[in-house]
């Protein structure tokens, strides 16, 4: 592998595509400074980014609930698609899927925001401190029935999900695990009418030590910490964390990630540069990729120009909406990317990027004048299209009589080149 | 400034200009759907074998098996069978204080000692007609309270670890013959995964409403569509490449199908506060199947999934909704049906991966539990009777006891189809006198 491949794959998988031109100043600066800027992007000179819901501010009206939630959700969409600090965003991405809080049952902008928020500021900090905040968290409280289990009457979902899905994995715990967590956690309570405020009621909470996991916990703390400390724990994060960058991820590889993750103290840049580095090395298989990810980078690869609801519009249809992971398991895989549903809204999605991506794009250019290695390049394929899509692309621009650029190059993003990365 | 701004009224207005692209076209995917129509036109009539296999069932009328439709409605997220089939026992309303139905509401289901919720009262007819059944305590060994342990083990039907293939998708394997049809069995919202073969293909919409390609008015949409099929040809050696190739052909199909049932698919969802959690109603998810049952292309499948029954709080209003969706949703689907002629073709049954937890849990709602509740609806379903038992007074960790095995279930599905069962359900199960 070319360094030029090494860093289109990690721009594809680890960013989301970039902007024309980007990836000859990379292939210059070579693989491991990559790997730097992202991980570490304050040691690169990359100044922190403001959230990008930093001036919003939501009027509390029923009315506009639905116009503020686009808003909300095509604002990331567009941070995505401009952040200079790719990885703290496509790893929040990770943690939005990993937690899967739907603002359908939050049912508050601000709330959903603030998660979003703390998702993205912690996501590339230390694992132990973000399950800590999301646990008493308002949009997981609300999101995971927390603000209305009491020690009287305790409510799993959280206790559940929290060993199953966010820290532990199945078979590593028993039922009177979920239960003791779901008691420990009892008393942290979201104030709706206090401006959703979260507040620990010692009324509400049964402080009786449970026994979990093996040790004595009686509150959110301790709960937190047996479970981050617990022999699984490691190895499920880096599991997942290195399955959503590099698809299949052998068991050695894993247990070594594992390993550092777990000496580093749970620091997720360690663990995330370890998953990148054996990316690079050929720990990886590939990919199917996600409408989020595709549409990101289309969008990096043409500069076309969207209309904010329309955006949403194409990944509601292609099944992946920002914000609403359909149940608590995140959001879909494979399957649903290579549904006849998704395929279809993939078509028109390419047709429409195609459509409003700038006369004066590369992109357009490349397309209308035929230049198929050049385009596949651009959008990060350096070794070409595949011979179908090549053969598909040449017939197409012989054939077409309006628009050939536009054509070739909806075609080119419509392929099935682009949904495997 | 030369960046174009597109505004999305223009796009859903060349969109409604170009809905008809796909039909007009006339592909080779339009040939492929005109061949399986004639394949099953020429099932129909028995020129095949299919005159040795067929049967006589209750009404004297001999069915081929190659008429018959399989219909799986899953409900997603766990059932609350205690609320939905109300035993008759002062254990019930000691387990809900406030999630208690009141009894003036309930439906009477005759020769029973259950009831059932309000939303359900559509169906009654059915019941007492005899092609309505209920299997109650029923769940697979080792039943989970993971929605996602759960759904695994429901989809495979299988006991232990899952198989990697759905138990309808093992059926469509050992019933492959020939052409390899990805309309002989369609998922529609979800429960695609028990579709899932080794070798057989099936088709997912996830959202039939929204459902079409694609392309502006000043564009050659034939030309572009041509070209996108013909990035499917010849496959990569690479599995993930080729099975995104194999969707396109497949999803021009499928296209081509529901747009012929179900109008121009330009219908846009609703989103944020209001919007129903999980996609379309099960309401409009059955009139579309009942449209393709009705088109006669082969479709012996179909998967309909509606989510939302995790109620862990708020359930009252939530659950009435949800059943009420379901119970119109059905009634109106066997009205089309017996309209179109085909009432007697169909069977129905309904899936959710656990019942849950017999004691309220303080949030107006109820926690995951294990032994749950099963509907089967048609003309081959022995019915008017509830199969099992909502055990309330021997509860197992504050669960309801899994008293018979979803197996079973899934045996009578298979046999309506034809089978072979035994084999792809490691049975022989016990039918539960279930088959009419």
């Amino acid at each position: 592998m070319t360094t030029r491949d090494d860093i289109a794959f990690l721009a594809r998988r680890a960013v989301w595509g970039l902007a024309p031109g980007q990836l000859d100043v990379l292939e210059v600066a070579g693989t491991s400074a990559y790997i730097d800027a992202l991980v570490a992007p304050a040691a690169a000179g990359i100044p922190v980014e403001s959230s990008p819901w930093a001036d919003v501010d939501f009027v509390d009206d029923p009315e506009l609930g639905v116009e503020q939630g686009l808003e909300t959700f095509e604002r990331w969409t567009t941070h995505l698609s401009e952040t200079q600090r790719p990885l703290e965003n496509t790893v929040a991405w990770f943690w939005h899927d990993h937690f899967a809080v739907s603002v359908r049952v939050v049912q508050h902008l601000p709330t959903m925001i603030n998660h979003l928020d703390l998702i993205r500021d912690h996501g590339l900090g230390d694992f132990r401190e973000l399950v800590r905040s999301v646990s008493t968290d308002a949009a997981m409280l609300v999101f995971l029935d927390g603000t209305t289990s009491t020690g009287e009457a305790p409510n799993e979902n959280y206790g559940r999900e929290f060993l199953e899905l966010y820290t532990l994995g199945l078979g590593n715990y028993t039922e009177d695990d979920v239960r003791a967590a779901a008691v420990a956690l009892t008393g942290w309570v979201v104030r709706r009418r206090l401006d959703w405020e979260v507040q620990f009621i010692p009324r509400r909470h049964d402080p009786t030590p449970q026994s979990f996991l093996g040790e004595m916990v009686d509150d959110v703390d301790s709960v937190v910490d047996v479970a981050c400390s617990h022999a699984a724990c490691p190895g499920f994060i880096a599991g997942k964390l290195a399955r959503f960058f590099l698809g299949s991820v052998s068991d050695a590889a894993v247990g070594e990630m594992a390993r550092r993750f777990e000496a580093s103290g749970l620091g997720l840049p360690v663990l995330v540069r370890d998953i990148l580095e054996a990316g690079v090395a050929g720990e990886t298989t590939p990919q199917v990729v996600a409408p989020v990810p595709w549409l990101i980078a289309a969008i990096k690869a043409t500069g076309a120009v969207i209309e904010p609801r329309a955006r949403i519009g194409l990944l509601r249809s292609m099944g992946q909406v920002p914000g609403s992971p359909p149940s608590v398991g995140g959001f879909p895989g494979v399957s649903t990317w290579l549904a006849s549903s998704a395929t279809a809204a993939r078509f028109t999605a390419a047709n429409m990027i195609a459509h409003v991506t700038p006369d004066s794009a590369v992109a357009l250019t490349l397309a209308a004048d035929g230049e198929w290695d050049g385009l596949a390049d651009l959008l990060l394929r350096p070794q070409g299209f595949s011979m179908a899509t090549l053969a598909a692309l040449r017939d197409l621009s012989a054939g077409v009589s309006t628009r050939p650029g536009e054509a070739a190059l909806a075609l080119a993003l419509a392929s099935p080149d682009l949904l495997i990365a | 400034m030369s960046n174009k701004h597109l505004s999305r009224r223009t796009f859903l207005g060349a969109a409604g200009a170009t809905a008809g692209v796909a039909t007009a076209g006339g592909g080779v995917w339009a040939a492929l759907v005109r061949e399986s129509a004639e394949q099953s036109v020429l099932d129909g009539i028995g020129i095949s074998s299919t005159t040795t296999t067929t049967t006589t069932h209750a009404g004297g009328t001999a069915m081929p098996y190659s008429d018959r439709v399989l219909v799986v409605l899953e409900m997603a997220g766990g059932n609350d069978a205690i609320n939905t089939l109300v035993p008759a026992s002062g254990l019930y309303q000691d387990a809900r204080r406030d999630l208690e139905l009141p009894a003036e509401q309930l439906i009477t289901l005759r020769g029973t000692d259950y009831r059932m919720h309000p939303g359900l009262a559509p169906l009654a007819d059915f019941w007492n007609a005899g092609s309505m059944a209920a299997v109650a305590g029923v769940g697979l060994p080792g039943q989970s309270r993971s929605h996602f342990k759960a759904m695994d083990a429901w989809w495979a039907g299988t006991a232990g670890t899952p198989s990697q293939t759905g138990w309808l998708g093992r059926w469509l394997d050992a019933t492959l013959d020939g052409i390899n049809d990805p309309l002989r069995a369609i998922a529609l919202g979800g429960g695609s995964r028990a579709l899932v073969g080794e070798h057989a293909l099936a088709t997912v919409v996830r959202n039939p409403t929204d459902f079409s390609l694609r392309t502006f008015p000043n564009m050659d949409a034939d030309a572009l569509i041509d070209a996108f099929l013909a990035t499917a040809e010849p496959l990569a050696t690479t599995t993930e490449l080729a099975a995104a190739q194999e969707a396109i052909p497949a999803t021009l199909e499928a296209v081509e199908l529901l747009a012929s049932v179900s109008g121009d698919g330009t219908q846009e969802a609703g989103f944020g506060a209001g919007a129903r959690r999980g996609g379309e109603s099960a309401a409009d998810l059955l009139d579309t199947v009942a449209g393709i049952i009705d088109l006669g292309i082969g479709t012996r499948v179909m998967a309909v999934g509606v989510s939302g029954f995790d109620t862990h709080a708020d359930q009252l209003t939530r659950h009435q909704d949800l059943l009420a969706d379901v119970g119109s949703g059905l009634a109106a689907f066997f009205d089309r049906l017996a309209a179109d002629g085909n009432l007697d073709n169909v069977m129905v049954v309904t899936t959710s991966e656990f019942g849950r937890r017999i004691q309220e849990n303080g949030s107006l709602g109820t926690d995951h539990g294990t032994g749950g509740l099963q509907f089967l609806f048609g003309s081959g379903v022995n019915g008017g009777k509830v199969v099992g038992e909502l055990d309330l007074a021997n509860p197992v960790q504050g669960d309801l006891p899994v008293l018979l095995d979803t197996r079973s279930v899934y045996s009578v599905a298979l046999d309506w189809l034809g089978g072979p069962t035994d084999e792809i359900l490691d049975g022989p199960h016990d039918r539960l006198g279930l088959v009419a």
